[in-house]
């Protein structure tokens, strides 16, 4: 793969793992509940 | 309504499997890789993000929110909003009926492929290959000159549908609860296939290059109004918001049921599914590439041509597993249109039916689904194809972005986005800022009024449609009528008025 090509994917997977981190760890943490 | 007694998902992760399942469609595997491909690579995957939190998140969590705040379907939250606005709550409903009747016609063409991938009845090798568009356009289809000359109906498809839906009736006719339950078998399944897919892709001689064509940059489309209309368009129709039934699933969500970080994970994993499909997807179209010698401009990649004809084409010049790779590709792409049926059903006009007039929600279940099949027959006939072009244009496109714009307005302006935010906050592990009030307010509507603008109206008013002529009035005509129809339904007695 080229380099750009490499860029972009690792743009997006930082975005989209990033993003869903995010999410998970901030769970339970504040008003709302995991298992309802 | 007292918690035990209220329709909702048993365990908070049914229903984000729910609501990821009604975002991830056919759109995410044969639109976005196309979009990425022709708008830049990872220039349009800046806008689409950009677009991901400044449109699509605010808009998907306005829909959650207001269901929950309100525990009804898009017509009782907007009624609840002010009598004069039901409308606003039908107009989606409407369409997401319009929208299932041929979404299902698709689905019937995939379920056909399952079977025909088992025998590759297209044809094996460079014969296949040179045979998968007739097969489509003329065994599958047949496919006539034009939309007025209907022919007959084609019975392998209204077989195909008319077993679809009665799927999304076993589904649904026991509501959240067991959608709920569904959707978590049907999207792990659909993204065990998606990994089994893409690995199969990669390891295809020529994969590199196809991948090099999906992701390669040109920052250069960002200064244009292109991309960003790519992307916002992308991101109106991924998330299936604009179709009333995110604000039922909303209402689904347990009372404490963390409302931002379901819509973040939905709409975060929504994408992923999509950036993965373009794997699969250029890999394939890297190989035929390879295998044909031919340039990525001899390839369709793009549509019902990407999945119905480029895919067949690929499968047939694959050394190995062809019969087993279309049967999984097609299965996991009729998987995840049957949790976007199926939602398109329930959530957007089934529940808001049972809600209005009462009904006992197993007929309601059965006799939407018979009409959404006896509705869908039209694309079952020769002429199916560009029914269903016209129709889509009408009730995917500028229903969806212009009742999604009003929604957002009415919900900003009169109700009030502060109100909505403090709903939120309240039920939610991350907490939003008043930055949120302005984003549903102004920029949801005006990206949604740029979208119709910029890539709707500036077109089809110049050229009708498609090239179907006068054909394409059927559009205007239909959008009129989507409107009348809701406001018929605004001035029907509900039960509450009634009894």
């Amino acid at each position: 793969m080229t380099g750009s090509a490499i860029g972009t994917t690792v743009f997006m997977a930082v975005v989209l793992i990033g993003g869903l981190l995010f999410c998970f760890s901030h769970m339970g943490k504040g008003g709302g509940a995991w298992e309802d | 309504m007292p918690e035990a007694g209220r329709e909702k998902f048993l365990k908070r992760r049914h229903m984000i499997f729910a609501a990821i399942g009604s975002a991830v469609g056919l759109g995410n595997v044969w639109r976005f890789p196309y979009m990425c491909y022709e708008y830049g690579g990872a220039a349009f995957l800046v806008a689409y993000v950009v677009g991901i939190f400044a449109i699509g998140i605010p808009w998907l969590l306005t829909e959650f929110a207001m269901g929950h705040y309100f525990q009804k379907g898009a017509p009782g939250v907007f009624k609840s909003i002010g009598k004069k606005w039901e409308w606003l709550g039908w107009f989606p409903s409407i369409s997401a009926f319009l929208i299932d009747t041929y979404y299902v016609v698709i689905m019937a063409w995939t379920l056909i492929y399952f079977f025909s991938s088992m025998t590759l009845a297209w044809g094996i090798g460079e014969a296949g290959a040179q045979q998968a568009g007739d097969f489509f356009f003329k065994t599958v289809l047949n496919l006539s000159d034009g939309p007025g000359m209907i022919g007959g109906l084609q019975w392998p498809i209204v077989a195909a549908s008319a077993f679809t839906w009665f799927m999304i009736y076993l589904v649904i006719y026991r509501g959240a609860e067991i959608i709920g339950k569904v959707s978590e078998i049907v999207m792990t399944l659909a993204w065990i296939l998606i990994f089994v897919i893409i690995i199969r892709s990669v390891t295809l001689v020529g994969a590199v290059d196809g991948l090099n064509y999906y992701l390669d940059i040109d920052w250069s489309v960002l200064k244009g109004g292109q991309v960003w209309f790519a992307a916002f368009s992308q991101i109106a129709f991924t998330l299936s918001v604009g179709m009333a039934g995110m604000y039922t699933y909303g209402r689904f969500i347990a009372k404490k049921g963390d409302i931002t970080n379901n819509t973040i994970i939905t709409s975060l994993c929504d994408s992923a599914f999509a950036f993965l499909a373009g794997f699969a997807v250029f890999s394939t179209v890297g190989y035929i590439m390879q295998a044909l010698g031919v340039t990525l401009q001899d390839v369709t990649i793009s549509g019902v041509g990407l999945a119905y004809v480029t895919y067949p084409v690929g499968i047939s010049l694959m050394p190995a597993l062809n019969r087993l790779t279309g049967v999984l590709f097609f299965l996991m792409f009729w998987l995840i249109g049957l949790s976007s049926a199926y939602f398109l059903a329930y959530g957007g006009y089934i529940v808001p039916m049972i809600d209005k007039f009462g009904w006992e929600r197993k007929k309601v279940a059965l006799w939407g689904c018979v009409a959404g099949f006896v509705v869908g027959l039209l694309y079952c006939t020769q002429a199916g194809l560009y029914w269903l072009d016209m129709v889509d244009r009408t009730v995917a496109f500028y229903t969806l972005l212009l009742g999604g714009a009003g929604a957002s307005l009415v919900v900003g302006w009169v109700f009030g986005a502060d109100k909505l935010r403090e709903h939120v906050n309240a039920t939610s592990d991350i907490k939003v800022g008043p930055w949120m009030d302005y984003l549903i307010k102004i920029v949801v509507p005006l990206g949604l009024f740029f979208v119709v603008a910029y890539g709707g109206f500036m077109q089809d008013l110049k050229e009708p449609y498609g090239g179907y002529g006068s054909w394409a009035n059927s559009i205007w005509i239909l959008m009129v009528l989507v409107l009348v129809v809701s406001f018929v339904l605004q001035g029907m007695k509900s039960k509450d008025e009634i009894s």
